[in-house]
């Protein structure tokens, strides 16, 4: 009961962060913040197959640009199409969908991509996975180049309605959370876990790996696809390199940095990565303390940045978090955490 | 190895990013301020770098003058990172924060089409030293200003140039469908060359990265009668490969350009292939340029310890003395008022040309120079105004 009146509480209080940021923030933090919540849906959705399956797979960002295009191109007036797509097939440019009905189409389209790819890719282990679904990506950004009928191939795609507001991404995030938490720590998050911790012991108790993998793998993929949908909507527009090779690295940091097989480390490193880069991007240009004057070093937060993962990666290889969670000891705890934390013998 | 635990690396986290963003910054007397992000790390770096030194070179010159309206001005400096995420968080920093009162961005269209839906939104003026995209301000709004020609215009003197200097009625084309420039740059050579009485004898394409052009020379070879000349809409890393290949099938006849090609990288990679290339640009930049060209070039070098690395460098250097001319002639530090000023500027002798908007056209009227390559060099072969231009 207490619990469920903290939950409802603690909603509550996002939901006034989200619509009550804009008046009292400057529109710079409010982009920060949104930001943030936006990467959060990325690396929780990324934490899905990499952390908690053991499914490294570097073809996350190829289901990010695959939801942010399906979503532009159906989102996009009428007359826009005409314009922009002018070969774009007959049954897709009499319609000009809304935000959300998109987002979710998007989300459905990168779930089904998920099935189709995953289904042969989701048999291999280990480094294996992660060169085959880098190959995913590599094909997906081909494939924007190439169906310029559809992307306007390595051109920009632009005029996509500028509607990713920070009450939608915060929205999108408690939804994200929400079922990833009750996935990850119930019995499928439990048979997600023996798959990664000994493949050959969870087969043998009876546990169907290929469809274990390929659920989680799915389901991060269509977060990952509203994901890209509200990037696309932030941004208005984008092109194919935008999700390519950087970005995938940016948030396989921001998860290994938080912590591999913990949710709150998701969105920790996500918090910790963004504000250590936007800080570190003011303070590259320059200052003065006192009659010090340091002089701007523009790249040195690039620097800075691969530094501290290094440091952090010596210190807590396994992340800020870990295995654990943080919860205010609002939320169950997972059994193992304190074993794998060595606070329990 | 002792683990430091996960409270003390929250708090050590967090502890560093107070004291960092403690730092603050402090200013000299009340300058305006003139927000210039740009892509100094990234991809875009080798066009944005050159221009940012263009224009601290600028505001240099007009701050040792004196300042404009008797104040000094102040570039207000941020790199992007070539990531659109980071431009737009960057414009609501130069916009709420900096409270700048207009901005000068980019030499890519891609990146004045990220930061162009906020500028537009609070009302401040842009101008771009080098995104040629003549469509910009129809996709973005009234604020957005270009300090270079458009597209149409660099096409349609490259026309120009190819009937009545190269003597070329009949010619073919070649496109490069990866980008958005040389996509446009293709369709306004085509309109301009028909319109001159050109014939093209055929098209063809190809994609940004594609290394072999075998199956599109062997057409050429095909054709019953040689083309005149070629016009290859493409970039620098492309045309090399395109002119090398051309001259090895024994084909000889000039290529034609836009301003794609202005880099170092034509002669170094095309070495004796790249005989016989032209191309549009906005100065020409070199041994023999024009003494006001030259004079930039001294200052630059003196300045940044070395010679302009292409026309982004004169640029820049020009995007920030229109928009110093712009608020010297609206009289007040006022986004509206300059905005018009600019619009209304007229005969601004710049290093890469004069610069006048006719009335509610955000692209300027500005020459082109052609420049071809003989004996290894480079040369003016050129420099003129188109005589038609088509619709943006």
């Amino acid at each position: 009961m207490v619990r469920l009146l903290l939950v409802t509480l603690l909603l509550v209080l996002v939901a006034g962060v989200a619509f009550g940021a804009p008046y009292l923030m400057s529109d710079y933090f409010v982009r920060v913040l949104l930001i943030i919540a936006l990467n959060s849906i990325f690396v929780l959705s990324l934490s899905l197959s990499n952390g908690f399956t053991g499914v490294f797979s570097l073809g996350h960002v190829g289901f990010i640009g695959a939801g942010a295009y399906v979503s532009g191109i159906l989102s996009l007036t009428v007359a826009q199409k005409a314009s922009l797509l002018p070969n774009l097939p007959v049954f897709m440019n009499w319609f000009s969908m809304p935000f959300l009905p998109a987002t979710l189409t998007a989300g459905a389209f990168t779930a089904l991509l998920a099935v189709i790819v995953g289904y042969p890719l989701m048999r291999l282990s280990g480094y294996f996975v992660s060169v085959a679904t880098m190959g995913f990506l590599i094909i997906v950004n081909v494939v924007l180049i190439n169906a310029s009928n559809f992307t306007r191939g390595a051109r920009t795609f632009t005029g996509v309605p500028l509607d990713t507001s920070l009450p939608w991404v915060f929205g999108w995030l408690v939804v994200t959370l929400f079922v990833l938490w009750r996935l990850v720590y119930s019995p499928f998050g439990r048979r997600m876990k023996a798959v990664r911790d000994d493949t050959v012991a969870a087969s043998a108790i009876g546990i169907d790996m290929l469809n274990t993998r390929l659920s989680a793998f799915a389901i991060g993929a269509f977060f990952a696809g509203v994901g890209g949908s509200l990037y696309a909507h932030y941004l208005g527009s984008f092109s194919p390199v935008t999700f390519y090779f950087a970005m995938t690295m940016n948030l396989i940091a921001m998860l290994v940095l938080g912590g591999m097989g913990s949710l709150s480390g998701a969105i920790i490193g996500v918090i910790c990565v963004t504000l250590l880069s936007e800080v570190l991007r003011s303070v590259e240009r320059g200052f003065t303390i006192g009659d010090f004057i340091v002089p701007a070093l523009f790249g040195a937060s690039q620097v800075a940045l691969g530094f501290i993962f290094i440091l952090i990666m010596i210190f807590r290889p396994k992340g800020i978090m870990g295995e654990s969670e943080f919860g205010f000891g609002l939320f169950r705890r997972s059994a193992n955490s304190k074993i794998k934390q060595g606070e329990v013998k | 190895m002792k683990n430091i635990n996960r409270r003390t690396a929250l708090g050590l986290g967090l502890s560093t990013a107070i004291v960092l963003a403690g730092t603050g910054r402090s200013f000299a007397a009340d300058p305006i301020k003139i927000g210039f992000p740009a892509n100094l790390t990234g991809n875009a770096a080798s066009l944005d770098a050159p221009m940012l030194n263009g224009g601290k070179l600028a505001a240099a010159e007009i701050n040792a003058a004196g300042g404009v309206l008797g104040r000094p001005i102040e570039l207000v400096v941020y790199d992007t990172k070539s990531d659109p995420t980071v431009i737009a968080t960057v414009a609501s920093q130069l916009i709420d924060s900096d409270k700048v009162v207009s901005i000068i961005a980019y030499s890519d269209s891609d990146s004045v089409l990220a930061i162009g839906p906020q500028i537009q939104k609070a009302q401040i003026p842009l101008i771009t030293p080098g995104a040629t995209s003549p469509k910009l301000p129809s996709q973005l709004g009234n604020e957005v200003f270009l300090a270079c020609f458009g597209d149409n215009v660099q096409a349609a003197v490259g026309a120009d140039f190819a009937l009545n200097n190269l003597k070329a009625k009949t010619g073919y084309l070649l496109t490069d469908l990866g980008t958005e420039y040389t996509t446009l740059l293709s369709d306004y050579f085509v309109k301009t060359y028909e319109h001159g009485g050109g014939k093209l004898l055929g098209k063809d394409t190809y994609k940004t990265g594609d290394k072999t052009f075998t199956a599109q020379i062997a057409k050429i070879k095909a054709l019953p009668e040689a083309p005149g000349f070629i016009y290859a809409a493409s970039l620098v890393d492309e045309v090399t490969l395109i002119l090398k290949q051309l001259r090895q099938a024994g084909i000889n006849v000039p290529v034609v350009g836009g301003d794609g090609y202005d880099s170092p990288l034509l002669l170094e990679v095309g070495g004796k292939a790249a005989e016989g290339a032209y191309f549009t640009t906005h100065s020409y930049i070199g041994v023999g340029a024009t003494p006001k060209v030259q004079k930039f070039m001294d200052a630059y070098k003196a300045a940044n310890k070395v010679d302009p690395e292409n026309a982004f460098a004169a640029l820049g250097y020009d995007a920030v003395k229109l928009m110093a001319d712009a608020i010297t002639r609206a009289g007040a530090v006022d986004s509206a008022k300059i905005r018009d000023a600019i619009a209304a500027t007229s005969g601004l002798d710049g290093v890469t040309g004069t610069i006048t908007y006719r009335a509610g056209i955000a692209v300027p009227d500005k020459s082109v120079s052609v420049i071809g390559v003989k004996d290894g060099k480079l040369f003016l072969a050129s420099e003129a105004a188109p005589t038609f231009v088509p619709e943006p």
